[in-house]
């Protein structure tokens, strides 16, 4: 029964947040050297605030894990969890707290790190503040868990339903707000944080708009997971849609115009945020380029048979190139024709080529 | 020469070194048709569970890649005339799921509009299918019969020659059966629009008469004489 809950409810989770993960592992070891890090577990086993705010966060993932659970409890499909609640409670009470023990490996990966650090400097105090702060996340997400499991949505938290009429560019963005806000909500908020803070970042030295160009490359990485996602909405809700008389340049624009709404509140930002010496005209064209290369991405994910791991090493790859790319100066123009004109050509070429191979089987 | 029970001046739809595999590099295909002809009316696909009827029927509608070719009134190829063949080729799946924030509305908004629905056609399924009451409710409120109903009322949309109807009677309420099946008795009489149904059910409620009767399974498809 474990291990069926493990494949249910655990390996999923790293699965669909392996996109995170890799921002996160990017940031954190990327930018951060292990000896920074080592300074901040130094300053947070010293200061009550810096220890809250690392808490903070480990809470903030806690809870990202257990609405991803819950949501997996709801769905449809895993209606026959339901017969976990004949299991005697100490049992399932373990289950939960194995369950939640795996998902939150980073967290207590990263705690005992601290743990080893706090023992070292002797600072007991926050030792056991760690320990305490670990057993009540793992305890209160298994109880969390739990409870959703004993007592089924009727008073769950809905967004309220309007009347208007929905067309179908609004489906998935109105799906991944309804069902999924906490990723909505982090892909937006890490997305825009990364374009802000490399506003904010520009003035402060001698950049130039390199530093824009590669802020809008980790705001992409970020919604790297967005056309699985698409493609896991419409393959398992609107089946009938490869039924529609709709041509490649149809099927393109509609998906164009949704990744155009889904990626709206970054262009919002750069406006808001332009740094003084660059162009208004320029964010702009930074923001119809990444519009474009989210609609790449698209045609490169959507539908094809490809692992998740396998995806982001790709995408990890593609950011190192690109990296390169934009260190030689390859300017944003460039970037742009690639992205539209290469996300038009593969859909393109992709959908006569599956012709082609239809008929060389025959 | 393909396959055919009957002898017509017009054939609906011929399908040619048809094969269909889950795994196309390894194992056995799942269902093989050398070549088959079906004519204009009415066509009954029976088999066991797993048989491959359902898979049959997506591929027809062109929601699965196989290798092959169907054709359409000797015109619309599958791949060839992808847009001008889904035109005209229509599907209700067996188990329906939307998304459950959208409603009736929203879903015939957006499928009627891309097999262009005639004006007033809308209207007129609701009512055929008794779907008035629950036509602005997201699906998530739905039982199983209101979502099959919403997706007979989706292969209906258009202008379609063929439609293909996925186990039909499962679900759906006998006074909403009749009505569905007069009224896909009058397309074919006015509209020479030609049914595929699948069924566990006793097909021979749906008081249709029968061009064809297809026996599915062992990897194939044969007729029944």
């Amino acid at each position: 029964m474990l291990t069926v809950l493990y494949r249910l409810l655990v390996l999923p989770f790293y699965v669909r947040n392996a996109g995170t993960f890799l921002v996160v592992v990017l940031l954190a070891f990327g930018f951060m050297r292990p000896m920074d890090h080592e300074a901040l577990i130094t300053a947070a086993l010293g200061s009550p605030f810096l220890l809250s705010v690392i808490i903070g966060l480990w809470t903030l993932y806690t809870y990202r894990t257990l609405s991803f659970v819950r949501s997996q409890l709801a769905a449809p499909e895993h209606l026959f969890l339901d017969t976990l609640r004949l299991v005697p409670t100490p049992t399932r009470g373990l289950f939960w707290l194995i369950l939640f023990g795996e998902l939150l490996l980073p967290v207590i990966g990263y705690a005992v790190w601290m743990l080893a650090r706090a023992v070292h400097y002797g600072a007991w105090g926050a030792f056991l503040i760690i320990i305490i702060a670990l057993i009540t996340l793992v305890t209160l997400a298994a109880v969390g868990a739990d409870y959703r499991l004993r007592h089924h949505p009727p008073n769950a938290f809905r967004l309220p339903r309007t009347s208007v009429k929905l067309r179908y560019e609004l489906f998935f963005p109105t799906y991944w707000l309804r069902h999924k806000p906490l990723s909505l909500l982090l892909t937006k908020l890490i997305s825009g944080g990364l374009l802000m803070g490399v506003c904010r970042l520009y003035p402060t030295d001698d950049y130039d708009e390199r530093l824009l160009l590669i802020g809008m490359m980790l705001a992409l990485i970020t919604h790297s997971r967005v056309a699985q996602e698409l493609h896991d909405f419409e393959h398992r809700y609107l089946i009938f849609l490869p039924n529609l008389p709709l041509s490649m340049t149809q099927r393109l624009t509609r998906y164009a115009l949704t990744y155009g709404l889904l990626w709206l509140p970054e262009l919002l930002l750069l406006w808001r945020n332009v740094p003084a010496t660059v162009s208004v005209g320029y964010v702009s064209l930074l923001w119809l380029t990444g519009w474009g290369w989210l609609l790449l991405l698209h045609v490169l994910a959507y539908g094809r048979d490809v692992s998740p791991e396998r995806w982001q090493t790709g995408v990890f790859s593609g950011f190192i190139i690109g990296l390169l790319a934009i260190m030689f100066g390859l300017p944003v123009s460039a970037w742009l024709l690639v992205g539209w004109g290469g996300a038009a050509g593969l859909g393109y070429f992709w959908s006569s080529g599956l012709k082609g191979t239809e008929d060389s089987q025959r | 020469m393909p396959v055919s029970l009957f002898t017509f001046h017009s054939l609906t739809l011929t399908v040619s070194n048809f094969v269909k595999s889950y795994h196309t590099d390894a194992g056995p295909p799942v269902l093989t048709v050398p070549s088959l002809a079906f004519a204009p009316g009415f066509h009954y696909f029976r088999g066991g569970n797993g048989s491959g009827k359902t898979t049959f029927l997506r591929c027809v509608a062109g929601l699965l890649p196989f290798s092959g070719t169907i054709v359409l009134d000797n015109a619309y190829e599958i791949n060839r005339d992808p847009v001008a063949y889904r035109m005209r080729v229509n599907y209700a799946e067996a188990e329906p799921l939307y998304p459950d924030f959208l409603t009736p509305r929203d879903l015939a908004s957006f499928v009627g509009r891309a097999k262009l629905s005639p004006v007033g056609q809308t209207d007129e399924l609701i009512d055929v299918l008794g779907m008035r009451d629950f036509w602005t409710k997201p699906t998530g409120q739905f039982s199983s019969g209101m979502l099959k109903k919403t997706s007979l009322l989706l292969a209906l949309l258009g202008t379609p020659r063929l439609v293909l109807l996925d186990e039909p009677l499962t679900t759906l309420d006998v006074e909403t059966a009749q009505r569905l099946f007069i009224h896909v008795r009058q397309l074919r009489e006015q509209h020479d629009v030609s049914f595929w149904l699948t069924s566990h059910q006793d097909v021979s409620l749906t008081g249709l008469p029968l061009t064809g009767i297809w026996q599915v399974g062992h990897g194939g498809i044969v007729p029944v004489t």
